[in-house]
């Protein structure tokens, strides 16, 4: 064996280059398809609505998760900054993943709940008249334009063949109620999808109680980020068993 | 060398060639612009001015795209063209399909800014190209592999050049990355969901990122050092056999990497812990690449008091080295702790992208241009002129960088005698402005330097046209009193 | 019997085991590219590739083409 032959023969440096290359992504990536620790076992994780739903569709739009991460790490300050560390149960059904790469602005994985709607509207529309310091850009067209649901069927079904559990059949349905309750399951039925939408939007995220705005869902999807598990339920242990 | 049968120039194909070179410089352009408008966008944020199309969240990947796919992209393009043409002595496969991936790629790139700034987006980090511009990209790309394969298979060089050894682990690594990375379930045409979900899909993402910038935008400019800095040294490479080890190393290790991207986050440990491992092991082929190739110039080290061009390849050289070393540092959980989420991170791509990446594309075509269109650089100083400029920015760019993120690291940590947190977020923030203005103007030398080079190429093409021109008129008049 | 196999289930022994593989080839490839004057003098020949492309008064023409690895088997 010598490498000249691999150096003369482009077919076997093709292979070789393709099997030193796969190794490293065998190794690490595939296992966490398939180990099942890799995800927490916790209650009270669930699929986001369709208004959360188009709300997150409207975070990714406007590249939010380029300045804002949802990934707190397990240290003191992010404990005291933004709550108890992220678990990988909490973005389950995250299609895909925001846990971002860059904090310009701060952490978003539990923001849900910490301040009100009228000021999230508020912050979002002139972030400066609430933060003076802030450096954010400025979305005034999220209370201008109506949200568009028409194809939210489509895209509740899209992330169904993902293995998010929206339910289309009875059974799924019935999965549903169990796991998350009635009402609950209701929101989360492909079929019911616009009047789960409409109910949810008459809490009036957006401060327009006659329209349902960008701003409507995005208001909607940042109140539920973080707040899905009770944490006060687990031992601190019991997570660390995962890690 | 019995073998080796050269062709005369005519024969290679450098048409597709000079259309990739100068695609490159136009990308290059643009995107370093808007790079520029985007850091002055965080220093003063008014300048968003309320335009969805030029948010910072949404002009970002704009500058991300143009820089990595359209300016490197391109270069690469357009030296692996030229490479294996020239080390395989033979024309290039297949000109009508090199004229597609030509095209291919332009609509890619300009396809992909446009659907970002309409807020079209997979929201993953350097591929945020929806499902049918991915599809499209695949297409190209398989075509490129073809048309660089059938050319290696077509040479008059027994051998393969170690410069192709690197294209071809980049294009085929690539190819993989870019396939499993964008698996995603279509809505519509321009909305899709991604087929895996929360840590999986981090990792996936994070497996491609990594990569994208150890294939991308290392094995690939490792390829371009191969052939551009011997050929500019007249000197053959400092170590061939070292080259071999640093090649399988290298791209054996990228791979394992990407987790580190993912340190202290809901990754398992095992995954993040062995990424560090091997993201410390790497240190060894990138410093094997760089010393091969500035040991290419011992014993003539006076050339680079005398060639601007050489001083291009070289210090982009320092920089690789620089820049592998600070990674597989950020890469140790205790330093990545401090760093991870701040503007180091910024700082460190820079260093890489800016040192490496523009220094060495910079190099290759001061060398490759005046080659492709058989003349000489239009002028010699302007390239010193640029070298500074683009030194000095890059240097401006980096500094500002550590200060804002180790600065905004230890704010973040910072207690007071109580124990309670020193600082809010919003003091960092403010604390932020300085740097970032230190970094729009490093930007801006280098951007200016840029400016230079646009320049200096431009008005070599103009005068290696009318040279021709001449010399036809000549003939044709000579011809005409015969 | 088997059981010690188990230890290579474990993601936490991943680290270990590539290490275990990994070096011993590491040094094997070393030791093939590093010794050997002969082999040394053979491998280092190829470095003078890029400096065959100048067009010379031989003047071959495109026909010559040819691909280079049929002509072998």
């Amino acid at each position: 064996m010598r490498h000249e032959n691999i150096e003369v023969n482009s077919g076997l440096m093709i292979l070789l280059i393709l099997t030193v290359i796969s190794i490293g992504g065998l190794v690490e990536v595939v296992p966490l398809f398939y180990l099942n620790d890799t995800i927490e076992k916790v209650d009270g994780v669930r699929p986001y609505t369709p208004l959360e739903l188009r709300g997150r569709d409207i975070y990714v739009r406007e590249g939010c998760y380029l300045c804002h991460s949802q990934q707190i790490r397990p240290f003191r300050d992010e404990w005291l900054r933004y709550g108890h560390y992220s678990l990988a149960a909490e973005s389950q059904y995250d299609h895909p993943f925001q846990w971002g790469s860059k904090r310009t602005g701060p952490d978003l994985a539990r923001v849900g709940k910490k301040y009100s709607n009228e000021w999230h509207v508020q912050h979002l529309v002139a972030p400066r008249s609430v933060v003076p310091q802030s450096i954010m850009p400025n979305y005034p067209w999220l209370l201008e334009r109506d949200l568009d649901f028409s194809d939210i069927t489509e895209r509740l079904k899209a992330l169904r063949k993902t293995g998010v559990p929206y339910s289309l059949t009875e059974e799924e349905y019935k999965a549903n109620v169990a796991a998350y309750g009635k009402e609950m399951a209701d929101w989360l039925d492909i079929n019911q999808a616009q009047d789960s939408l409409f109910a949810q939007a008459r809490n009036d995220y957006d401060g327009l109680p006659n329209r349902i705005t960008e701003m409507e869902a995005l208001v909607a999807y940042l109140q539920v980020l973080g707040t899905m598990v009770d944490f006060s339920q687990y031992d601190e242990g019991y997570f660390v068993e995962f890690r | 060398m019995a073998h080796s049968a050269t062709l005369p120039a005519e024969q290679y194909n450098y048409d597709i060639v000079k259309k990739f070179a100068i695609m490159s410089v136009v990308w290059g352009l643009v995107g370093m612009g808007v790079g520029l408008y985007i850091a002055l966008e965080l220093a003063f944020p008014l300048l968003n001015l309320d335009v969805p199309a030029i948010t910072f969240g949404r002009f970002r990947p704009v500058h991300t795209t143009l820089v990595i796919f359209g300016f490197g992209g391109n270069a690469l393009f357009a030296t692996s063209y030229y490479v294996v043409q020239r080390t395989c002595q033979a024309p290039l496969a297949n000109p009508l399909l090199a004229g597609f991936t030509f095209w291919g790629w332009q609509a890619g790139v300009g396809l992909g800014i446009i659907t970002y700034m309409m807020g079209i987006t997979q929201s993953r980090e350097y591929a945020e190209f929806e499902w049918p511009l991915d599809i499209a990209i695949t297409l190209v790309w398989v075509c490129y592999l073809w048309i660089y394969v059938q050319t290696l298979r077509r040479r008059n060089q027994p051998h393969i050049y170690v410069a192709n050894w690197f294209y071809l682990a980049f294009i085929l690594a690539t190819a993989i990355l870019h396939v499993f990375n964008n698996l995603a379930v279509p809505v519509s045409l321009t909305k899709s969901y991604s087929l895996f979900s929360g840590v999986q899909d981090a990792m996936t993402q994070w497996w491609y990122g990594h990569n994208a910038v150890g294939f991308f935008l290392t094995a690939a400019f490792l390829g371009m050092m191969y052939y551009f800095v011997p050929k500019q040294a007249g000197r053959p490479i400092y170590s061939y056999r070292l080259s071999i080890i640093h090649f399988w190393a290298l791209i054996f290790l990228y791979m394992w990497a990407g987790g580190h991207h993912l340190h202290w986050t809901s990754l398992p440990d095992w995954v993040s812990t062995l990424s560090a491992t091997f993201s410390i092991l790497l240190l060894l082929p990138s410093w094997g690449g760089m010393i091969n190739g500035i040991m290419t110039l011992s014993g003539a080290w006076d050339k680079l008091r005398s060639d601007p061009i050489l001083l291009f390849l070289i210090v982009s050289l320092s920089f690789y080295g620089m820049s592998t070393f600070e990674g597989p540092l950020m890469s140790l959980k205790s330093v990545n702790a401090l760093s991870h989420y701040t503007d180091w991170t910024i700082g460190h791509v820079h260093s890489g992208a800016l040192g490496w990446v523009a220094l060495m594309t910079f190099g290759s075509f001061y060398h490759l241009i005046p080659r492709l269109y058989n003349t000489r650089i239009y002028d010699q100083k302007l390239i010193y002129v640029h070298f500074w400029l683009a030194t000095i920015g890059i240097v401006l760019y980096i500094t500002a960088m550590w200060v804002a993120g180790i600065g905004q690291g230890l704010m973040l940590r910072g207690f007071d005698e109580y124990g309670n947190l020193a600082y809010t977020f919003i003091e960092t923030v403010e604390f932020l402005h300085t740097p970032y203005v230190w970094r729009a103007i490093g930007g801006a030398c280098f951007l200016a330097g840029y400016l230079v080079m646009v320049y200096n190429i431009a008005m070599t093409i103009i005068t290696a046209r009318r040279e021709e021109a001449a010399i036809e008129a000549k003939l044709a008049a000579k011809l005409a009193r015969t | 019997m088997f059981d010690w196999l188990l230890w290579f289930t474990h993601p936490g022994n991943s680290k270990m085991f590539s290490l275990l593989l990994l070096f011993p080839s590491f040094c094997v490839i070393m030791i093939y590219v590093l010794t050997g004057k002969q082999r040394a003098r053979r491998l280092e020949a190829y470095k003078y590739i890029p400096f065959l492309d100048e067009p010379d008064d031989r003047g071959s023409s495109p026909n010559q083409v040819q691909d280079n690895e049929r002509k072998h088997d």
